[in-house]
């Protein structure tokens, strides 16, 4: 009876320690910024190292993954692998990322972004149902909080927490994560929504105005330039929900970023004095002709005898 | 005696989470992937006495606070895990059905994840974190219940032998 006495009023004790903390974080008390800032930084080492030893595991992983989605991606992907073979002998984890980061300082140049770039070092556990990822890059090399996060194909996410070597970035495709998009060329607004995964929900804010498969969307950009720079590539329409009686028309939208096989992200830390307008929209592309040559055969005549 | 237990448990809760962070978190699993800490917490409150269980689960539920990926408010989750600790040690510790048979212990910590995680959504709700669509939501627990599934047996055997390591206990599943 008496320990029983003992165990609840431990529990008690131990409930409303919760009921503390909980209501000084919600309060924005810095101490336990302080904690978690901390741990953070402890714990980055440990990520670092993780991530370097992991990272053949992890590409084997996702290749796997990867494979055999549906027959006709097998057979391309087997006709493909056929003629990469031999390049990819020598290739290493290093070019994949080289060739991320080049794609995304074609980004952030064509833009007139100046951008910082990092390593992905961990991707965030799922089991607080968010979408994050930390980079190796922090304050000291100039991140701040809000900043927008490219990936080589476009919009990545933002920063959301930052620590003198590391940065947590919320990615687009959290669910918490909402962005204002503009279609490019039509310049119709609207705003994205997170989802989870790779899709996302568009909900246009004018309801005379109308949205199709395949209009690309482009970042709005934000009052200087943070949490968003505007221009930046989000993504493109896959199916448009005409339902009656809505109030606006909603879509849904495949991001153009693959946010399970982030390498390299780049920050951008500085935003470009002119707005890039549609300059950043992805290029097709191009189908190039296969010439069909023909041969005309005559047959000769043949010998008399 | 229970500071030499307290100075076993602390550095093994540390390591756990540490390669909860540092390895685990590394891989984008899909349904939602696994917690080793929530687990390991979990399979340990089914072991331990309500006292104990409920101190290890607000511990358990401090270091899952300080995950950097965690997007709910701080002491969130030691709230929960002070909870769960308790209830699954005030349900299972002295009944051998449960703590003295692996399978049992299994489908406790399976169970006990799901409500946990399920716990962490409500909450998450009440105090205005995002957790995404509902069907988003289901995905991801059904997901999460797999994996604890096929990752608790595995570490039931290792987990059993620190915790009586821990508590000097003779024998160990």
């Amino acid at each position: 009876m008496r320990n029983g006495g003992r165990a609840r009023l431990l529990l008690v004790i131990l409930i409303v320690t919760c009921l503390f903390l909980i209501t000084l974080d919600l309060r924005g008390v810095k101490v336990i910024s302080s904690f978690k800032q901390g741990s953070q930084t402890i714990i980055s080492p440990f990520q670092r190292a993780g991530s370097v030893v992991l990272t053949p595991l992890k590409n084997f992983l996702s290749d796997v993954t990867h494979l055999g989605r549906t027959q006709n991606q097998i057979e391309k992907l087997q006709a493909e692998n056929a003629k990469l073979k031999s390049k990819l002998i020598d290739r290493t984890n290093a070019d994949a990322q080289l060739k991320q980061l080049k794609n995304i300082l074609d980004l952030a140049g064509t833009a007139g972004y100046k951008v910082v770039n990092a390593k992905v070092i961990s991707n965030g556990s799922s089991q607080s149902f968010s979408q994050t990822i930390t980079i190796d890059s922090g304050t000291n090399a100039g991140i701040k909080r809000n900043m927008t996060v490219l990936s080589q194909f476009g919009f990545a996410g933002v920063v959301k927490e930052v620590y003198p070597t590391t940065a947590l970035i919320q990615l687009a495709s959290d669910p918490s994560f909402r962005i204002g998009a503009r279609i490019a060329g039509s310049q119709q607004i609207g705003i994205l929504t997170g989802r989870g995964t790779r899709s996302a929900s568009l909900q246009l804010l004018d309801n005379s105005t109308t949205v199709k498969e395949g209009d690309i969307l482009l970042s709005r950009g934000s009052n200087a330039n943070r949490p968003f720079v505007p221009g930046v590539p989000l993504g493109y329409v896959t199916s448009v929900d005409n339902s009656a009686g809505a109030v606006a028309q909603t879509a849904t939208v495949r991001y153009y970023t693959n946010f399970s096989t982030l390498g390299v992200v780049a920050v951008v830390v500085s935003g470009s004095v002119v707005n890039p307008g549609d300059s950043l929209v992805p290029v097709k592309p191009q189908v190039t002709p296969i010439p069909t040559v023909t041969v005309f055969v005559t047959p000769s005549p043949s010998p008399t005898k | 005696m229970r500071t030499r237990q307290i100075s076993i448990a602390a550095p093994i809760f540390l390591i756990i989470y540490i390669i909860q962070e540092s390895i685990v978190s590394q891989f984008r699993l899909p349904g939602g992937g696994f917690s080793v800490l929530l687990i390991f917490a979990l399979t340990w409150a089914v072991l331990s006495e309500t006292e104990v269980a409920a101190v290890i689960g607000f511990a358990a539920g401090l270091l899952m606070d300080l995950s950097q990926s965690d997007s709910g408010p701080f002491g969130q989750w030691s709230l929960i895990m002070l909870v769960a600790g308790y209830a699954i040690s005030y349900i299972g510790y002295g009944d051998d059905n449960v703590n003295a048979n692996a399978i049992g212990i299994i489908f406790f910590v399976v169970i006990a994840n799901l409500f946990v995680e399920i716990a962490y959504v409500a909450t998450g709700a009440l105090l205005g974190v995002s957790s995404g669509s509902l069907i988003q939501v289901v995905v991801t627990l059904f997901g999460m219940s797999i994996w604890a599934f096929l990752v608790s047996p595995m570490m039931l055997p290792i987990f059993s032998r620190l915790h009586a390591l821990v508590f000097d206990t003779r024998s160990a599943l």
